[in-house]
């Protein structure tokens, strides 16, 4: 109820507020440049910034919007690191949080006093409608870049908006306009030149009706918070993709899961046939690209791959295209955390029958020592048996909870068929 | 008492000399009876006299590195009972009755039969080809991505030969120094027989991890290589090839070995986990095998997402 109230209201309060005729960049900047903020990570030691990122006024005028990653050092060293904002006048204070979506990279902070009025915002314009994003890049003073909205991106499980300016960092948790002034969305990320990322605004209206009124109090632990939000958002989107349909990709000799979910993409990785070349070498790697930014380690978790590699000869004997099968049979999770960070690999073997073939299969897995329940899983299964083929599934899940891991692994190889 | 010998010891065969009745003298220099040209050794060093009633008497003539008998500097010593050691200057020597009994003979390396492995010489060529040969085996096993002659003559020549030309030349000249005796044909048997043992156990190894789903096989191999089968081969030579005294061999084949073991334990990554305990790497068990022959069942989908679920967390690093 709470939550259809507010969204009338926003529509409400966009349809009133909205000019009747476009507004150009340089109105929008205007408009908006006492509402922009710095959002500074300081360190208590030195009193000097940590990490800088943008923040605009959102809720009850006392409440700013930004990303998680900005002021993510804040959740790991509480002790060591503070939020401050500095406005476009030079006012300053210092910050609180008051709510996090971790999974689609939003924070939600709060001042000890009004800072004025509160952003409207609105829901997305249509597809290549200009759009206006504000920050402060690089910590050299107030920007508007422009350009065109891409739409909402499902193979981010619709969590991103493709925006074709130029994010910078430090413009990181700043507003993105339409050309009514009112938000649409939350500068996020960059990809290179003219491809950014926007998260839309209806997560952050969710973020600030689902806040309560104060800010965190020291007795929550933000890492166990933080691992609660992320493992929610994969199980989720595990038993989403569990539900789906899976259709089938057919490699050579097996039918296997095909494109498991809008989120995923699939490429062709299979080597050049060359003439000095023995073997011939197959490859589908696929991934979703709806990661979670975890930590300031720059560590992304909630990343699903999975790779088939079918391999076969016509002229290497058995014992040459063992050593070939062998040596390829080395997948890793391509992440580095550090020591600190995650557990090592705890692994076992199995021998297990899929569609009338033996796997030699591997399942590893590795926690986060600071986020209780989040786990990184590695799965791998050879083929064997044969003296002239040979076939990998490798299926990669990083931040999950294990145990909701497992289905994922036992639809894939239910959905593994074998054609003789 | 009969005629007495003087047992000097050297470097390689130690030499004796038979002591007549009367004043033999020891020196370095050239009108001594026994000539010992060491310069610690004084130009007149030892003077022993053998009475006529058997008595045996030792006087010391030098003034730097006085004479020694059981470790006790002497001027003159009357000798009760044989052996007794002597030290002359940094010569060790032993005075002995002529009738002393001397060890066993100990048999040529092959007991001289004819087709023994450490006999005839072509048993250390036939072994050296039969290193190649494996060695080239080697190569063209793992030869999958495009397998070239010229490249499997560099292999042979680069790797093999040079490694086992290396271990020979290297230990036929410790053996030089210890024994004063070049065996390079046995030492040449004896390589190709240790770098064939480990092309074999090799194999076993790779095998057994794959029939048990472990890497201990590996591990074990990997440590019992360097720790005993390296050390034990090289006491064994030591002890029937160069025919040292078996604690002699036992030290000096630690001695030899280490160089060779340390590094490589060192190396290992069962070593390197007790320095960094922590990886990032899933240390899963890779190894494919063709005969496919494993102790594990064989489990259905189901049971083995049911045994995954009983899977431990993995362990923090220190």
């Amino acid at each position: 109820m709470r939550a259809s109230l507010l969204a009338i209201s926003l529509v409400l309060a966009w349809a009133f507020a909205a000019p009747a005729s476009a507004l150009d960049s340089r109105e929008i900047y205007q408009l908006n440049e006492d509402r922009v903020f710095q959002v500074r990570v300081l360190n208590r030691e030195t009193g000097k910034k940590s990490s800088i990122g943008s923040g605009f006024i959102v809720g009850d005028g006392q409440q700013l919007a930004t990303n998680y990653h900005v002021i993510s050092q804040v959740i790991q060293e509480p002790e060591l690191f503070y939020i401050t904002f500095v406005g476009s006048d030079g006012s300053e204070g210092e910050l609180s949080l008051q709510g996090l979506d971790v999974a689609h990279d939003l924070a939600l902070l709060r001042a000890e006093q009004a800072l004025g009025e509160a952003i409207i915002m609105s829901p997305l314009p249509p597809g290549g409608a200009p759009i206006f994003a504000m920050g402060n890049p690089l910590d050299l003073g107030l920007s508007i870049a422009v350009g065109t909205n891409g739409g909402i991106l499902n193979q981010t499980d619709d969590s991103r908006i493709l925006f074709s300016g130029s994010l910078n960092p430090g413009m990181s948790g700043g507003p993105t306009f339409d050309d009514s002034g009112a938000a649409i969305g939350i500068n996020v990320a960059t990809a290179r030149n003219d491809i950014s990322f926007i998260v839309p605004s209806r997560f952050l209206s969710d973020l600030i009706e689902q806040a309560s009124g104060e800010a965190y109090d020291d007795s929550v632990d933000m890492k166990a918070e933080v691992a609660r939000q992320v493992l929610a958002y994969e199980s989720r989107y595990i038993e989403q993709v569990l539900a789906e349909d899976w259709p089938s990709l057919e490699l050579r000799q097996f039918k296997l899961p095909g494109v498991i979910s809008p989120t995923v993409r699939c490429w062709d990785n299979s080597s050049k046939l060359s003439t000095l070349v023995q073997y011939k070498r197959y490859q589908i790697r696929c991934s979703n690209q709806n990661h979670v930014y975890l930590d300031a380690d720059n560590q992304f978790v909630g990343r699903l791959i999975y790779e088939y590699y079918w391999l076969e000869t016509d002229t290497l004997n058995p014992i040459q295209f063992y050593n070939l099968y062998e040596s390829l049979n080395k997948d890793q999770i391509d992440t580095k955390p550090g020591r600190d960070i995650v557990t090592n690999f705890n692994c076992d073997t199995w021998f297990v029958e899929v569609s009338s073939q033996q796997f030699k299969s591997n399942l590893c897995r590795r926690e986060y020592r600071d986020y209780p329940g989040m786990s990184d899983m590695l799965f791998t299964a050879a083929l064997t048996g044969h003296a002239d083929k040979g076939f990998f599934i490798t299926l990669i899940a990083t931040g999950v909870d294990f145990d909701s891991s497992l289905p994922l692994i036992r639809k894939f190889l239910e959905s593994t068929q074998w054609t003789p | 008492m009969d005629a007495l010998i003087l047992e000097i010891s050297t470097r390689g065969l130690h030499r004796y000399e038979a002591l007549a009745r009367g004043v033999t003298r020891v020196g370095r220099a050239l009108d001594n009876d026994i000539i010992l040209s060491d310069p610690t050794v004084a130009p007149h060093h030892l003077q022993i006299l053998h009475h006529p009633d058997d008595s045996i008497e030792l006087i010391n003539l030098a003034e730097v590195n006085p004479t020694r008998v059981d470790a006790m500097p002497i001027d003159t010593q009357h000798i009760g009972k044989l052996p007794v050691n002597i030290e002359i200057g940094r010569v060790h020597a032993q005075l002995l009755p002529r009738d002393y009994p001397v060890a066993a003979t100990r048999s040529l390396a092959g007991n001289g039969k004819p087709n023994h492995l450490f006999g005839p010489a072509y048993w250390a060529l036939v072994l050296a080809l039969l290193c190649l040969l494996a060695s080239g085996l080697d190569f063209y096993a793992n030869a999958y991505s495009s397998f070239k002659w010229i490249e499997l003559v560099k292999h042979l020549l680069r790797e093999t030969t040079l490694t086992i030309g290396a271990f020979v030349l290297g230990l036929s000249i410790l053996e030089r120094l210890l024994v004063n005796r070049w065996e390079i044909q046995q030492m040449l048997t004896s390589v190709c027989l240790v770098y064939l043992l480990f092309m074999g156990t090799n194999l076993l190894a790779d095998n057994l991890d794959y029939l048990l789903s472990a890497h201990w096989p590996s591990g074990l191999l990997y440590f019992g290589w360097y720790l005993v089968l390296i050390p034990v081969a090289i006491f064994l030579y030591l002890l029937h090839i160069s025919h040292l005294p078996r604690e002699r061999s036992i030290l000096l084949a630690l001695l030899i070995a280490s160089p060779i073991a340390l590094p490589a334990l060192l190396q290992s990554p069962q070593m390197q986990a007790l320095f960094d305990n922590f990886s990032n790497a899933a240390s899963y068990h890779n190894q494919l095998s063709y005969t496919n022959w494993h102790l594990h069942d064989e489990v259905s989908i189901a049971e083995f997402i049911e045994q995954a679920k009983a899977m431990q967390p993995g362990k923090p690093a220190d």
